[in-house]
């Protein structure tokens, strides 16, 4: 189920992404950009009502209001949920979804729904923490290997193509097994497993615009390395780093998932969408519920990200 | 045999082409002119049938030889269009690089055309197709028969097109803007052959183009369009040498001549003041492997000797200018004229040090030399608004040089003023680039290289891409600030109506040397190298025109067509 889906996307979190940003974006061709322009200002010429109406699309709006119940129910469930997550009750052991327990109680009698919250933090905690982290990073490296170049990026790109090498849940098994498993070690592993999709698509920008004509005016200009780097390049790789950290995202959130299902993730007592699926492996027949709230959730989170990042795509476009 | 009845095409709501009609008899060469966006390829392809689907036909018809091809409210018949096209009426198109398929050998793609309108053997496919080469000038027709497009250079593409076009005798021939991707050297054969074939086969041809000299030196008879109308038609010495409506005259008075004269710039004095920019025999080179600098005699000797460094360091850097030698000065401007390839974009480079494999000198007398760039579309940053972009050069030189830093305000106050010299209204300030015409785009980029008075600016193309009407105020405006700002310019063109008119002095290269350099009427008038000839021929225009006076620029009688051939040399 769950886990199974989070294994495969682990194996090579960015393989369908990079695909589509690469056919969307077409690196490496400076037409299609001039090509963008161009459409671009015409349509824009007519006025502010069209930016409205490509501001909005129904992808965005349904991925933004399902994320956003989504990371409401998450935050909550920091401070507050509407039953302790731990606390145990012989008498309600497998209680059905109703009134009380809106998604039914588990085998020692927590609320489902409580847990469901606790988990949806952590999941959606470390999987931003973790995208976090391999963004920054991606960047950076991405930023100065593919403006730079030389023997450096060389360097780099070799490392990237060997972690890419091994499937990537082997790498983060490997990872926690050196570091032990734990909720840091987790977001470390994730991290260091996803640098390498976004070198690779924050390098291909970077390379793309350094030849660009207004790239070469700053640098007749005066303006520093850095300046260049960051303040004059970097926002016009946005759009297309934008949709690859939503992808990014997702793909956390599964692995994260995935792992904690296999119980190199987040530890019990703690609550979190992975180790409660798999929890509930053994009571499929007897009590459904259990399996299906974080089944559901979890599949509700990544769909909404992805509707919410391919609207946001449909808007740059 | 054509006519195009009060033809309107729409693209969902909006019109592109609105009631236009056009005759076109066998034997006449129709030209179509305007500017980028009035609806001449959109004609062209709706008479073609090859326009995209999603546009439709609001009103009139399309009749060849009074069959209805197209009518207002039928859908393309698409069996009837098969039998026209190729057969009886084919298309020449822009890009010779993309219209090949370039996984295939060309003699293969002309063959196509044979195997699916005609019942001929391989062998009277194969025999006519080298024929046809023949004819269009190419030379080693077998070599070329059996070449891929990316072994031919872009002239024999083009002509490959024009085989692959006439093959069959079509009675209509459509050419769009087929020259414009193309040299200007090359540019005058590609018409030459046209125009050979036209006589020769006696087929109608619909000339699409937007030069004004071009459409002048070979049409019979031109219809302007502008905003999806013909606004004027006519033969074309009456519609060019007296236009009846406002728009023809302004696009023709927009048109640089060399008739009118050039600009009366004041003649800069070069005894007082020194130069601005002083170029000492200059060499740029490409090499691959290491950056170290041999000395230029020890490569030149290269290939002779048999020494050890002579076989490690032969052919390792190729010199793509070679020893350039001239002065700028304060106020002027030169004009760099020459063919793609010839090494003005590399010379370009090596002046505003960007490129640093270069052996001889270069001596600015001013501070941090700016460059307007051809293309208006990728020459801004898209992400920032036209008020960061005209501070950015005055923030990087506050960096640089704490003692030339101006306070934010200041800043501001220079970013506007500047936006209001090169024409343009206030509002624009907090605009993107992406909200700004093209023409509108290279005024700003204009502002950006001058807001730090640079007093030497490199100009590549900086109205190739623009629009005539276009064109012409942007010329204007260089002038004037010019002026204004007595700054010194080497402006690089292949345009050499443009260049005649925006610099006194003029500066020819070819394949790396600077072949001629002088002053503008001396050159015009009297030039000596014969490459420069040949190119002053190619912008000539005459005002008592007709096609059967207009020059010829090479010595007819080697192909079928009377076309002068092109070597099966050429490698891309």
């Amino acid at each position: 189920m769950g886990a199974g889906n989070g294994l495969q996307l682990g194996r090579n979190p960015f393989a369908a992404g990079d695909r589509r940003i690469c056919r969307r974006y077409g690196f490496g061709n400076s037409s299609y950009e001039r090509g963008r322009e161009m459409t671009r200002g015409k349509k824009t010429g007519s006025g502010n009502a069209g930016n409205l109406k490509k501001r909005w699309n129904k992808y965005l709006v349904a991925g933004m209001i399902m994320t956003g119940i989504a990371v409401m129910l998450g935050v909550t469930g920091f401070f507050w949920t509407p039953y302790s997550t731990t606390a145990m009750s012989a008498s309600e052991r497998f209680a059905g979804p109703s009134l009380r327990h809106i998604f039914g109680t588990d085998n020692f009698g927590r609320d489902i729904f409580s847990r469901v919250m606790q988990g949806l933090g952590t999941t959606i905690g470390v999987s931003s923490l973790v995208v976090l982290f391999s963004g920054a990073m991606g960047i950076l490296l991405g930023a100065f290997t593919g403006y730079f170049g030389g023997v450096a990026d060389e360097i780099v790109m070799r490392i990237t193509d060997a972690l890419n090498g091994f499937p990537s849940i082997l790498l983060t098994l490997v990872i926690i097994s050196l570091l032990g498993t734990g909720r840091q070690n987790v977001i470390i592993s994730l991290g260091l497993v996803f640098v390498p999709g976004y070198v690779r698509i924050v390098r291909g920008e970077f390379i793309r615009l350094r030849d660009a004509d207004y790239i070469k005016r700053a640098r007749m200009m005066g303006a520093g390395k850095f300046r260049i780097l960051f303040i004059h390049i970097l926002p016009n790789i946005f759009s297309v780093f934008w949709v690859s950290v939503m992808i990014g995202f997702n793909n956390a959130i599964l692995a994260e998932s995935g792992m904690s299902y296999l119980g190199i993730g987040v530890q019990p007592p703690d609550a979190s969408l992975g180790n409660m699926l798999s929890d509930a492996q053994g009571y499929l027949q007897s009590a459904p519920w259990y399996a299906m709230a974080p089944g559901l959730t979890i599949v509700w989170v990544v769909l909404g990200f992805s509707l919410f990042s391919e609207g946001i795509r449909r808007r740059a476009e | 045999m054509i006519r195009i009845e009060n033809l309107s095409v729409a693209f969902g709501e909006t019109e592109v082409v609105k009631n236009v009609s056009l005759d076109l008899a066998d034997g006449e060469i129709l030209g179509l002119v305007g500017e980028s966006g009035s609806g001449k390829s959109v004609t062209a392809l709706t008479l073609m049938g090859l326009a995209a689907d999603s546009a439709r036909i609001t009103g009139g018809r399309i009749l060849f030889d009074d069959v209805v091809l197209r009518e207002a409210g039928k859908p393309c018949d698409k069996a009837l269009y098969r039998k026209y096209q190729g057969a009886k009426m084919s298309m020449v198109f822009q890009e010779p690089q993309t219209s090949l398929n370039p996984t295939q050998r060309v003699g293969r793609q002309v063959e196509e055309m044979l195997r699916l309108h005609t019942g001929m053997t391989k062998e009277e496919i194969r025999k006519c197709v080298l024929e046809t080469f023949e004819a269009v000038g190419l030379r080693d027709t077998e070599r070329v028969y059996a070449s891929y497009p990316h072994q031919l250079s872009g002239g024999m593409r083009q002509r490959i097109m024009i085989a692959m076009a006439v093959i069959l005798h079509p009675r209509l021939l459509v050419a769009d803007e087929p020259t414009t991707a193309l040299d200007v050297t090359i540019q005058s054969q590609i018409i030459e052959l046209l125009r050979r074939i036209n006589q020769k086969q006696n087929n109608a041809m619909l000339f699409i183009t937007h030069d004004l000299h071009l459409a002048r030196r070979f049409c019979h008879k031109v219809a302007v369009m502008k905003d999806g109308e013909v606004v004027e038609e006519g033969p074309a010495a009456e519609v060019f040498g007296n236009p009846r409506q406002a728009y023809t005259k302004r696009l023709v008075e927009s048109v640089p001549s060399r008739l009118d004269g050039g600009e009366k710039t004041p003649e800069p004095e070069r005894t007082k003041e020194a130069p601005v920019l002083q170029v000492r025999d200059l060499w740029v080179y490409y090499q691959d492997g290491n950056d170290k600098l041999i000395p230029r005699t020890e490569d030149a000797d290269a290939g002779k000797g048999f020494s050890l460094r002579n076989i490690l360091f032969r052919n390792r850097r190729q010199f793509v200018v070679q020893d350039a030698d001239f002065e700028i000065y304060p106020g002027e401007s030169l004009g760099l004229v020459g063919e793609s390839g010839c090494g003005k974009t590399s010379l370009s480079k090596a002046i505003l040090g960007m490129n640093r494999h270069i052996q001889g000198e270069i001596v600015h007398h001013c501070l941090r030399p700016q460059m307007i760039f051809q293309d208006p579309y990728s020459s801004l940053n898209p992400s920032k608004t036209i008020g960061w972009l005209l501070q950015e050069p005055l923030r990087a030189a506050g960096a640089l040089d704490k003692s030339a830093a101006m306070t934010k305000k200041d800043m501001e106050t220079a970013a506007y003023d500047m936006l209001k010299r090169v024409g343009m209204e206030e509002k624009y300030f907090y605009r993107k680039p992406s909200e700004l015409s093209g023409g509108q785009r290279q005024r700003v980029s204009i502002a950006q290289a001058l807001i730090t008075n640079p007093g030497f600016i490199v100009a590549d193309e900086p109205v190739s891409a623009l629009d005539v009407t276009i064109q012409a105020q942007i010329m204007e405006l260089l002038l004037k600030l010019q002026q204004e700002m007595h700054l010194a310019c080497l402006f690089i063109s292949h345009d050499i109506n443009v260049v005649y008119k925006m610099c006194r002095r003029i500066m020819v290269m070819k394949e790396g040397r600077i072949i001629e350099i002088g002053d503008r009427e001396e050159i015009f008038s009297h030039p000596r190298e014969e490459y420069t000839k040949l190119l002053l021929c190619n912008g000539e225009e005459k005002r008592d025109n007709s096609p059967e006076n207009a020059p010829a620029v090479m010595k007819p009688g080697c192909g079928a067509y009377g076309v002068p051939q092109e070597s099966g040399q050429g490698q891309e």
